[in-house]
C-alpha cells in the first residue's frame, strides 16, 4: 500500500491529552465497579471476556482521540463501535438486548458512512490521511464543498453522539448493556463524538459559516428539550438516564455551536469562552453521568429490577448508594456548588455576553437559546427529583425492594470516588478553566495567550463584572444550614421530635400502594407537553354488576413519536424497495445465465458499436 | 485452406448441436466437434511445429474428444434419463436465433481482424450459452459449458496463438474436473428429485 | 466594611420579612370586608412553632430532617446576592444573577425531595407539582435578567442596580419577574396557600408532614424567598425611583391580585407562565431595539 501512504500516527495536543483524561476518569472507576457488579451474576469464563472486551474497549475509545491520520481515526471508531455493539449485547439471552445491539450496530455504521464520505472527500483534495494535510487542503477548499462536508460530519458524529433526531438508539442500548459500560458508553463513547466534531469541523475545516453554528445550535436546543420530556416521561431508571444523556449532548452542543458562532463573527474571546463552557459541562457530564449509572447499576444489583414504580425506600438500606446517587443528581440539575452548576452558569453566560455582543436578531435568537437551556435545567431538575425521590425515598414499592441490601466495597468505592471527583469539580472550577481555555485555543487555533476567565483560584469572572464562585456558595450554604440547624434541633433550645406515621387523613395502615408513583409525578407534564408526546391511554373494567368495579386496569402510553413518523416510514420505505427489487430473482437458473448472456450481447454491440 | 474446412466444420456442428433433439445426439454433435477443433490444432501445430502445441492437440483430443463424451455417455445410462431434452424453444426457431448470433460475431469481429477463426469462436461462445439457458436439462448445461470453453480456447488459439502453456494445461484440467464434478451433481439431483429438469429447481433467490 | 453593612442589611431584611406577608395579607382582608389577623401574625405564627413538639413520620429519612435548614439557607444566601441598601460589592464575588436563581433551585430541590419522602400522596403531588410550575418559571426568570442585564452589561447585581434612567425592556421585564414571583411564592392565581384542600394544594402540600421547627424553618425559607423575589424586582430589576413607593407599589399589586382572579386550574398556570414568557421576550426584543 505505498501509494496509499498510511502511516500510524499519534496526535497528542491539549484537545487529546483532555479527553484522554475525561476517559481515563470515568473507565478506571467503572472498571473497579465491574468487579462487584460481576461476581455472582456469571461465570468466571465470561467475566474474563467481560473484562477483555472492557479493556479492548477504553483503548480503542483512546486510539479514537489520539489519532493522528483520518484512517486511524476510522478504523478506531469502527472497532469502539463493534466493541461496544458486543458489550451491549453481553446478556444475549435477553431479547431485548440483541434488539438493542441490533439497533445500536445499524444506526451506528450509517453514521460512520457519513464520516467516511466526509473524509473521501477531502482525501480527494490532499492524497494523504493525516491530519495535518487535511488541515492544509481544507484552506483551499471551494466552500459548498466545506458546506457538504460539514452536513456529513454532522449526520455522522450526530448519530453517535445522539442528536435528535438520530437518538433513537441511546434509549435502547444504554440501559440494557451492564451498567458499568452503560456508564463508559453514556459518559465518554459519546463524547468522542463532540470529540470529532470539534476536531474536524473546528479544528480542521474550520467554520465557514455563521449557519453551521446556528444549525448546531438548534439541533442542541431541540436535543435537549426532547431529551429531557422524554426522560421526565421514563419510569425504567436507565432508560430515563439515558434520555437525560441526550439532553446533557444538548447542552454541550450549545457551548460548542455558540462558539463555532462567535468564530465565524470575529469575535475570539467570546468563541474561546463557549468552547469552554461546553467542554467543561462535557467533562462535568462524564463524571456524574458515569456516577448515576454506575448508581442505578447498585441499584439492579440490590433489588433485581429498574422500574422505579417497584422501587422505594432505598435510602435506608442502601445508604451509600444513596447519598453517592443524590450528588450525581444534584449536580445534573445543577445544584450549586457542583460541577452541573458551574457548567451550565458558564454557558449561560457564555449566551449572555455572546448576545450583549451582538445585535438584532442573534440577540434574541441567543437569548431564546439561554431560555430554553434555562426550561431544560427546570425539567431535569425535576427528572431527577422524581428518579431519587421515587427510587430511595419513602417505603418500599415491593417485596424485592424491602430486601435490598448495600452494594460490594468495589461498588460503593467507585460510587464514592466518582462523587468526591463531582465536587471536586465544581470547587476547582477556576483551575479547571484555566487549563481548558488552553484546550480550546489548541482547538479553534486562536491565541489564548492573554485570556483569563476567572479572578483568582476560587471565583470564575468571564468578562466584565459578574462572577461566581461555587466554594463559596458552598460555604455560604452550609455555614447558614449548620446555624439555622443547630438553633433549631441542638444546643440548650432543644425539643425532643417524636415519631409518628405519615398522615393519611386519618386511616391506620398505610401501606405503599398510597404513596406517589413516577407515572403520577410526570403527569403534569405528561399533559403539558401532550402536544408532542401523544399520550393515550388504555383501560380495562371487569364489572361485577353495574355498581361494582372488581377490577380496573389502566395504562397510560406515550407515542414514540420519532419511530413512528420518522423511523418507521424510512424502514418500511426500504423495504419496499427491497421487495420489489426481488423480483428479479425467480430462481430459475437459465434466466440468471441469460441476464449474463443479455448482459456480453450487449457489451458486444456496444463495444463494437464505438 | 484445410484450416478454414475445420472451421467451417466446427461451426456446423455448433448449429447442429442447437437443433438437436435429443441428449445423445447433443453428446454427439459435441464430440465430432471438438473431433473438428483437434484436426485444426493438429493442423496449427504441425505449422508452428511447436511441441507444446503438439501436447496440448493430444490432450485436447484425449479429453473432449474421448473421455468427456463417455463420462457425459455413462451419465445419461446410469441415470436412464429421458431422451428429450427439454427444449424450451424449438430447433427452427433455434437454428434462427443461432444464425442471428452468429451474424452479431461477424458484425462485431469483422471489425476487429480479419481472421475467420476469431469469428467462429466468438459464435462458438455465444451459442455454447444459447444452449445452456434454452435447454432444460441439467445435461444440456454441461454441454454448453463445454462448447463455451470450446470457444474460449480458439478465440485464445486464433489471436495470440495459444494460451501459455502452464494456462492450456491448467484449463484441461478445470474442464475435466469440472465435467466430473457436473456429472455427479446430475446424478445427485436425479437420485433426489427423479428428474434433471433445471427448470424446476427455483429455491434460488432472495 | 462592606461585608459588615452587607450582613445588617440580610438580617434586617429577613427581620422584615415576615412583616411583608402579613402587610400583604392584611391588604387582602380588607379588601375582602375582614377584620383578618394583624400585620406581626407570622411573627407570632413562627414563635408558635418553635414552641410546638415536632412529630416525624417513621417513614421518612435523613432528607426530611435536613430539608428545612437547606431551603433557609438556599434563601438566604440568595438574599445575600441582592443589593437593597449596601452597594454590592462584598459578595459580588460569591455569584450573580444567574447563580441566584440556581441557588433558590437549590432549597426547592430538598423540599420537593422531603415531600416525596414522607411516602404520602400529598407530598409526592405537591412536589410534582411544585417542580412542574418552577419549571416553566425558569425560562421567564433568565430573560427578564437578561433583559435587565443587557443594560448593565453584565448580570452582576450591582451593576444592574446602579444603571440609570428608566428603560421601557426592564419596564416589560419587571412585569414578567411579577408573574414569576407569583408562582415561586405561590399566591393566587398559581397557587393557594390558604388551602389544604389536596385538588388546590401545591406548595403547602409539599409541606404538609412538617410540623414544630422544621416547619418554622420552612415558612421562614417561604418568607425570605419571597424578599428575594420582591428585592429583585424593586432594587435590581428597575432600581430607580424612590425604594419606599415601588416597594409599596409591587405589595399592593400582589395582594390587588390575589383578591381579584381566581386561582387557576394546575394546567392554565402554563398557560399563565407562558404568558409571562411572552413578555419576557418582548422584553429581550425591545432591549436588542434599543429601548
Amino acid at each position: 500500500m505505498e501509494y496509499l501512504s498510511i502511516g500510524f500516527s499519534l496526535l497528542f495536543d491539549p484537545l487529546s491529552l483532555f479527553f484522554l483524561a475525561v476517559i481515563a476518569l470515568v473507565s478506571v472507576p467503572s472498571a473497579v465497579y465491574s468487579v462487584g457488579y460481576l461476581r455472582g451474576d456469571c461465570s468466571r469464563k465470561k467475566k474474563i471476556i467481560a473484562w477483555a472486551l472492557m479493556a479492548v474497549f477504553v483503548l480503542s475509545m483512546a486510539l479514537v482521540v489520539t489519532a493522528g491520520n483520518a484512517f486511524l481515526f476510522l478504523v478506531a471508531w469502527e472497532l469502539m463501535s463493534l466493541l461496544s455493539y458486543f458489550l451491549v449485547v453481553f446478556d444475549y439471552k435477553h431479547e431485548r438486548s440483541v434488539t438493542a445491539g441490533t439497533i445500536y450496530i445499524v444506526m451506528t455504521h450509517i453514521g460512520t458512512a457519513f464520516i467516511t464520505a466526509a473524509f473521501l472527500i477531502i482525501y480527494k483534495y490532499t492524497g494523504s490521511f493525516e491530519f495535518a494535510a487535511f488541515k492544509q487542503a481544507c484552506l483551499v477548499m471551494p466552500s459548498n464543498i466545506k458546506n457538504i462536508i460539514f452536513l456529513f460530519l454532522l449526520a455522522g458524529f450526530g448519530t453517535k453522539a445522539g442528536i435528535v433526531p438520530l437518538h433513537i438508539w441511546l434509549p435502547y442500548a444504554h440501559p440494557q448493556a451492564p451498567s458499568h459500560i452503560s456508564s463508559i458508553m453514556s459518559g465518554v463513547m459519546i463524547k468522542t463524538a463532540v470529540y470529532g466534531l470539534i476536531r474536524f469541523v473546528i479544528s480542521i475545516l474550520g467554520v465557514n459559516a455563521v449557519w453551521w453554528g446556528s444549525l448546531v445550535l438548534v439541533l442542541a436546543v431541540v436535543s435537549c428539550l426532547v431529551g429531557v420530556i422524554y426522560a421526565v416521561m421514563a419510569s425504567d431508571l436507565k432508560k430515563l438516564l439515558a434520555y437525560s444523556s441526550v439532553e446533557n449532548i444538548g447542552i454541550i452542543l450549545l457551548g460548542v455551536g455558540a462558539s463555532m458562532v462567535f468564530t465565524r463573527m470575529g469575535k475570539p474571546e467570546l468563541a474561546v469562552f463557549s468552547l469552554c463552557a461546553g467542554l467543561f459541562h462535557l467533562l462535568s457530564h462524564a463524571v456524574f453521568k458515569g456516577l448515576l449509572f454506575l448508581g442505578a447499576g447498585a441499584v439492579y444489583k440490590a433489588t433485581g429490577t429498574r422500574n422505579m414504580e417497584h422501587l422505594g425506600g432505598l435510602i435506608k438500606t442502601m445508604p451509600w448508594t444513596a447519598a453517592t446517587f443524590l450528588v450525581g443528581a444534584m449536580a445534573i440539575s445543577a445544584l450549586p456548588p457542583l460541577s452541573g452548576f458551574v457548567s451550565e452558569w458558564l454557558t449561560l453566560q457564555a449566551f449572555f455576553l455572546g448576545a450583549l455582543n451582538t445585535a438584532g436578531s442573534y440577540k434574541i435568537f441567543l437569548s431564546i437559546c439561554a431560555a430554553m437551556l434555562a426550561l431544560t435545567g427546570g425539567l431535569a431538575a425535576s427528572c431527577f427529583v422524581k428518579a431519587f425521590g421515587i427510587t430511595f425515598l419513602a417505603a418500599p414499592r415491593s417485596a424485592r425492594a424491602a430486601a435490598a441490601k448495600e452494594v460490594s466495597l468495589s461498588m460503593k468505592s467507585a460510587l464514592v470516588f466518582m462523587s468526591l471527583l463531582t465536587a471536586a469539580i465544581g470547587l476547582s472550577a477556576s483551575y479547571i478553566l484555566k487549563i481548558l481555555v488552553t484546550v480550546s485555543g489548541c482547538a479553534s487555533s486562536i491565541d489564548t495567550a492573554g485570556m483569563d476567565f476567572s479572578l483568582n483560584n476560587f471565583t470564575l469572572a468571564p468578562a466584565g463584572s459578574a462572577a461566581v464562585s461555587a466554594p463559596l456558595i458552598a460555604l455560604a450554604v452550609v455555614f447558614v444550614a449548620g446555624t439555622a440547624a443547630a438553633l433549631a434541633y441542638f444546643g440548650p433550645l432543644k425539643k425532643r421530635a417524636s415519631e409518628g406515621s405519615t398522615w393519611g387523613c386519618g386511616y391506620y395502615d398505610l401501606d405503599a400502594r398510597t404513596e406517589y408513583t413516577a407515572t403520577a409525578f410526570s403527569k403534569p407534564f405528561r399533559i403539558a407537553f401532550s402536544f408532542f408526546l401523544l399520550p393515550y391511554s388504555k383501560t380495562e373494567k371487569i364489572r361485577e354488576s353495574f355498581y361494582h368495579v372488581k377490577s380496573f386496569k389502566y395504562e397510560v402510553f406515550t407515542t414514540p413519536v420519532f419511530r413512528r413518523y420518522i423511523y418507521d416510514p424510512v424502514l418500511k420505505l426500504i423495504i419496499g424497495t427491497a421487495r420489489t427489487v426481488r423480483k428479479i430473482q425467480p430462481g430459475s437458473i437459465h434466466v440468471y445465465i441469460a441476464y449474463i448472456f443479455i448482459t456480453i450481447l450487449a457489451l458486444i454491440i456496444f463495444v463494437g458499436r464505438l | 485452406m484445410l484450416m478454414n474446412i475445420f472451421l467451417f466444420g466446427i461451426l456446423i456442428m455448433a448449429f447442429m448441436m442447437v437443433a438437436a433433439k435429443r441428449v445423445s445426439a447433443l453428446i454427439d454433435g459435441f464430440r465430432v466437434q471438438s473431433f473438428f477443433l483437434f484436426m485444426l490444432m493438429f493442423v496449427l501445430a504441425y505449422s508452428a511445429d511447436s511441441t507444446e502445441l503438439y501436447i496440448v492437440t493430444a490432450l485436447l483430443f484425449a479429453t473432449k474428444v474421448i473421455l468427456i463424451p463417455a463420462m457425459l455417455r455413462r451419465v445419461v445410462k446410469r441415470i436412464k434419463v429421458n431422451e428429450d431434452l427439454g427444449l424450451s424453444v424449438n430447433p427452427t426457431v433455434s437454428i434462427f436465433a443461432a444464425i442471428a448470433l452468429a451474424y452479431l460475431a461477424y458484425a462485431f469481429t469483422g471489425m476487429i481482424a480479419g481472421i475467420p477463426a476469431f469469428f467462429v469462436s466468438l459464435s462458438i461462445t455465444l451459442i455454447g450459452i444459447f444452449i445452456m439457458i434454452f435447454r432444460m436439462k441439467a445435461i444440456a448445461q454441461i454441454v454448453g459449458l463445454l462448447v463455451m470453453e470450446s470457444g474460449v480456447f480458439l478465440t485464445a488459439a486464433s489471436i495470440s496463438g495459444g494460451m501459455p502453456f502452464i494456462v492450456e494445461i491448467a484449463i484441461f484440467f478445470d474442464v475435466f474436473l469440472a465435467v466430473i464434478i457436473l456429472g455427479i451433481f446430475v446424478y445427485k439431483i436425479n437420485s433426489l428429485f427423479t428428474h434433471i429438469d433445471i427448470d424446476k429447481l427455483t429455491e434460488l433467490k432472495g | 466594611m462592606n461585608a459588615a453593612l452587607t450582613i445588617i442589611q440580610v438580617l434586617s431584611l429577613i427581620a422584615v420579612a415576615p412583616l411583608v406577608s402579613g402587610i400583604i395579607r392584611k391588604i387582602k382582608n380588607n379588601i375582602r370586608m375582614r377584620k383578618g389577623a394583624g400585620i406581626f401574625q407570622p411573627y407570632y405564627d413562627l414563635a408558635k412553632l418553635f414552641c410546638k413538639e415536632e412529630v416525624v413520620s417513621d417513614r421518612t429519612s435523613w432528607i426530611f430532617r435536613a430539608a428545612p435548614s437547606i431551603a433557609l439557607a438556599s434563601s438566604v444566601c440568595a438574599l445575600l446576592l441582592v443589593p437593597v441598601f449596601a452597594p454590592q460589592a462584598a459578595f459580588s464575588r460569591m455569584g450573580d444573577l444567574l447563580a441566584l436563581i440556581f441557588i433558590l433551585s437549590l432549597g426547592r430541590f430538598f423540599m420537593a425531595l422531603a415531600g416525596l419522602d414522607a411516602g404520602s400522596a400529598f407530598g409526592g403531588m405537591g412536589s410534582s407539582r411544585e417542580m412542574f410550575i418552577s419549571a416553566f418559571a425558569e425560562p421567564v426568570a433568565l430573560l427578564s435578567i437578561f433583559a435587565a442585564s443587557f443594560n448593565a452589561g453584565s448580570t452582576d447585581p450591582g451593576a444592574v442596580s446602579a444603571v440609570l434612567g428608566l428603560r421601557l425592556s426592564t419596564m416589560i421585564a419587571a412585569i414578567a419577574l411579577i408573574g414569576v414571583a407569583i408562582a415561586e411564592t405561590s399566591r393566587i392565581p398559581v397557587d393557594n396557600r390558604e388551602t389544604h384542600l389536596e385538588l388546590t394544594m401545591i406548595h403547602e402540600a409539599m409541606v404538609l408532614e412538617y410540623s414544630g421547627r422544621s416547619l418554622a424553618l420552612v415558612e421562614l425559607a417561604s418568607h425570605i424567598k419571597q424578599m428575594v423575589f420582591f428585592c429583585l424586582i424593586v432594587s435590581v430589576v428597575i432600581p430607580q425611583g424612590d425604594f419606599a413607593l415601588k416597594a409599596a407599589a409591587i405589595i399592593a399589586a400582589i395582594g390587588l391580585i390575589e383578591v381579584s382572579v381566581a386561582k387557576m386550574r394546575l394546567f392554565r398556570a402554563v398557560d399563565f407562565l407562558s404568558l409571562a414568557f411572552v413578555l419576557s421576550a418582548m422584553a429581550v426584543i425591545v432591549s436588542a431595539a434599543g429601548f
